[in-house]
């Protein structure tokens, strides 16, 4: 189990950093198509953000800001736009993720239908990244057992 | 020059296994962590000379600052398991 850490300089270093993280994570996302990057790394960066808050902070404080039933929605959240978007392209009759048939519904032409539509699945495909590497860094430092479920830690202490 | 560029990657390409060596056969922690560290700044420097190479150093910018901010990180996440296994 992660607990605070009681240095001052880590904890004050963690908490002016994590926001500069985001933004320079969302400017990855953002600038996907034209640079290296995009959805997935900038999902990265985003989820290493809160690994760095998780470690410097403790369990506890995270719970607060993030709670983990908030973390496996924005993950659902995530995969619901990215195939929201290709079955909107299918239905409006194109292949799926085929971003020029969204110009119908969007009222531009094509080629800005095609910049905006690739911009969502990037934001969806970002989301779930940083939902899914938040949670697995999650169990692997708790091991799975949450710190209120005491239950359960009884029946793994009785069973050896 | 480009082959000035892409001779400095090699060659620091071969130092990374070098470091390698250490980090999988070093004797005890301390050594591993100042190996994983060492190859974390000689990749940065790496990706910098390959921006040199293609002659987009702007964009190669972006992808070593995030390989910096990530070393930063699993420095601090090294620290805190040293700190446990007090």
């Amino acid at each position: 189990m992660i607990a605070s850490s009681d240095d001052i300089i880590i904890k004050t270093i963690a908490r002016i950093f994590v926001p500069f993280i985001q933004l320079y994570a969302l400017y990855v996302i953002m600038h996907g198509h034209y640079s290296p990057g995009g959805g997935f790394q900038g999902g990265v960066i985003l989820g290493a953000s809160m690994a760095l808050l998780l470690i410097t902070h403790g369990y506890d404080e995270v719970k607060r800001r993030l709670p983990e039933g908030v973390v496996m929605l924005l993950g659902s959240v995530g995969v619901l736009i990215y195939a929201g978007i290709g079955l909107t392209c299918l239905l409006l009759g194109g292949n799926y993720l085929d971003y020029s048939q969204l110009s119908v519904i969007l009222h531009v032409d094509p080629a800005h239908a095609r910049s905006l539509g690739i911009l969502g699945v990037e934001l969806g495909v970002g989301f779930t990244v940083m939902a899914i590497m938040y949670s697995i860094f999650f169990d692997i430092s708790t091991g799975g057992i949450l710190p209120g479920d005491e239950k359960r830690n009884e029946e793994l202490e009785n069973n050896g | 020059m480009n082959e000035f560029f892409v001779a400095v990657g090699l060659g620091l390409c071969i130092l990374v296994f070098l470091v390698l060596y250490r980090v999988i056969f070093g004797p005890g922690v301390f050594n591993r962590i100042a190996a994983i560290s060492a190859i974390g700044t000689k990749t940065l420097i790496i990706l910098l000379v390959l921006g040199y190479v293609y002659n987009r150093v702007d964009m190669f910018i972006d992808i070593s600052m995030v390989y910096a901010l990530l070393n930063f990180i699993g420095c601090i996440a090294a620290a805190k398991y040293l700190e446990m296994e007090r």
